[in-house]
């Protein structure tokens, strides 16, 4: 019997533990919401401001407790986000536009980066010069749809035949690892796996996206959230941009101290890598434009004529609807 | 009449549940790409009948490479681990460690070792069911008669006429239940090891599904991939009747 009663209570003391209430009071006693964030790879520079905007309270400040989260092997972010599972998410604009194609109420709320940074990479003994070298080489990508749709479309504008391309899921296997051996050309952002090949000393061929065509320019990456959560909770929204923005803010200022905090939420990660990385990319959070995260109509609707002309989406494109600068910080 | 109505019970509580989904599903307005409605997949299942066709096969083929990789380790296995207990005190813990290695973990390291063909995922494959098969058959080979086993060495049978006549019919029972077990899983296997990489497949087709919103032709080929489960253990079911005359 006293067996039985120990058991029980700590089985009970456990589920106490376990059920933690979604709002957590601070200590002015103020209620926190708990907000889920869902990245599109692992952690890397990309994500930095999100790590500086945790590490230094900016969150916290807003009244928000946030959670950083890893997608599992081929996990479907925006699904997740659409579906208000997950309350914000790290996504692309040729995804964005995509899933609104098919009705999935997925809209973007700020560009981490201002320009695309996205490239074709291969080794140069692979002798990959322009598109039209795609021809008959494996490809290795993560198995998206909307991948497999940019590469037929720029290979048909180039004159090449993408069916002669072999297209190979190499799923998380990174880069280095797959790169000559399982695929002859990837598709990598400059800013983490090419910086990482001069590290290495490894010379690649590229072919830049944004070069192949001037719609090709878009937002990538960028963070996404539902239709229903920017009805129904546009404050917490609002909060989180506001806190995003200062932690991207101080990753172009201070490059090396955001580094160092991407490093503290994640040491599993290359130290020297992230460090060179985040010097080559801090300055391309923002760049030309007025504020770090804001978006343009102009190119949402070139890339959104790009893919229809392409025969990638069906119906027409409604820019408007895909992005909004409304939860940024105003302008100054 | 009873005896009909219990005979098609299970085929009667699938359907009850199918209107039931099919019902729910537009009474709540859920949106397809959340939970499609049966139809919806019966929909989808039709008009990507092709391609879910050509991707069945590479599948299939991984299955029965992997089963067929299973059996033959197992058979060695067991056997040397019977000849001996010496071996079997040594390879106890390997065969009991194989079971422990999450699979899931393990896969994108065989991917990185052995690259994105075949291989990997027959070898996924062939884990997965190495071990019920292997387990089955040692302890059919132990659970041999053993006034039989006297008998057959009075009669001065040697060791590997004993084997033959012995011990290797009586043990087929045990195998074929290992076996059973295995091929339940081994479809599931090939398509854990497709899920991870590589450029054909159903696993592949699941991913791709996915990422596409296209849960209805999700749903469908999960529904191939039970189809082919429930095939694999049918044939496994039928080669026990074959080999096993003295059972029917």
């Amino acid at each position: 019997m006293k067996k039985w009663i120990l058991v029980v209570s700590s089985l009970v003391f456990l589920l106490g533990a376990c059920s933690e209430s979604s709002s957590k009071s601070t200590e002015e006693g103020e209620e926190q919401t708990s907000v889920k964030v869902m990245l599109d790879w692992f952690p890397n520079t990309n994500h930095t401001g999100l790590y500086v905007a945790k590490e230094k309270g900016y969150f916290e400040e807003e009244g928000l407790d946030v959670e950083i989260l890893q997608p599992g092997e081929n996990a479907n972010v925006n699904s997740m986000v659409a579906s208000g599972e997950i309350d914000f998410g790290v996504g692309y604009q040729e995804g964005v536009t995509q899933a609104r194609d098919q009705g999935i109420p997925l809209v973007s709320i700020g560009a981490i980066l201002q320009h695309n940074t996205s490239m074709f990479a291969s080794l140069e003994e692979t002798d990959i010069h322009s598109v039209k070298d795609f021809e008959g080489k494996r490809y290795g990508g993560w198995g998206s749809p909307v991948e497999e749709a940019m590469l037929q479309a720029v290979m048909k504008q180039a004159g090449a035949d993408y069916s002669s391309v072999e297209n190979i899921n190499v799923g998380a296997t990174d880069f280095f690892k797959a790169i000559g051996r399982d695929a002859d050309f990837m598709w990598i952002y400059y800013g983490w796996d090419g910086v990482e090949a001069e590290r290495r000393g490894k010379e690649l061929n590229l072919q830049r996206v944004r070069d192949l065509h001037p719609a090709l320019d878009y937002y990538t990456p960028l963070l996404t959230t539902s239709e229903s959560l920017m009805k129904d909770k546009p404050d917490v929204a609002e909060a989180f941009m506001h806190a995003v923005t200062k932690g991207y803010e101080d990753a172009i200022q201070n490059p090396e101290e955001a580094a160092s905090m991407l490093i503290e939420a994640n040491p599993e990660l290359n130290e020297e890598l992230v460090y060179e990385s985040q010097e080559w990319l801090s300055p391309r959070y923002q760049e030309d434009a007025s504020q770090w995260g804001i978006q343009e109509v102009d190119r949402w609707e070139d890339y959104g004529n790009w893919m229809k002309e392409q025969g990638l989406i069906q119906s027409s494109f409604d820019a408007e609807s895909a992005f909004t600068n409304e939860f940024l910080p105003e302008g100054d | 009449m009873t005896k009909y109505l219990y005979k098609g019970l299970p085929i009667m509580t699938v359907l009850v549940a199918l209107v039931l989904w099919q019902w729910m599903v537009k009474w709540t307005g859920v949106p397809n790409w959340i939970l499609p409605a049966p139809s919806e997949i019966g929909v989808a299942f039709w008009e990507n009948r092709g391609i879910i066709w050509s991707n069945s096969w590479p599948t299939i083929r991984i299955t029965l490479l992997g089963l067929g990789l299973a059996v033959m380790t197992a058979l060695v296995v067991a056997l040397s681990m019977n000849l001996s207990h010496w071996v079997k005190r040594a390879l106890y813990p390997l065969l009991i460690t194989s079971q422990t290695v999450p699979i899931i973990a393990l896969a994108p390291l065989f991917l990185i070792w052995f690259g994105y063909g075949v291989l990997p995922k027959v070898l996924v494959v062939a884990l997965v069911c190495f071990f019920p098969i292997a387990v089955n058959l040692l302890t059919g080979f132990q659970e041999t008669d053993e006034d039989m086993r006297k008998l057959m060495d009075a009669m001065g049978a040697g060791k590997w006429k004993r084997f033959l006549k012995l011990e290797l019919p009586s043990s087929l029972p045990y195998f074929f239940t290992g076996l059973k077990i295995a091929a339940t899983y081994s479809v599931m296997g090939a398509v854990i090891g497709e899920w991870l990489g590589g450029s054909e497949g159903l696993g592949l087709q699941l991913v791709r599904a996915s990422q596409s919103f296209a849960t209805d032709l999700f749903f469908a080929i999960i529904l191939v991939i039970v189809t082919l489960s429930l095939a694999m253990v049918g044939l496994v079911v039928a080669f026990s009747y074959l080999l096993m005359p003295w059972n029917r």
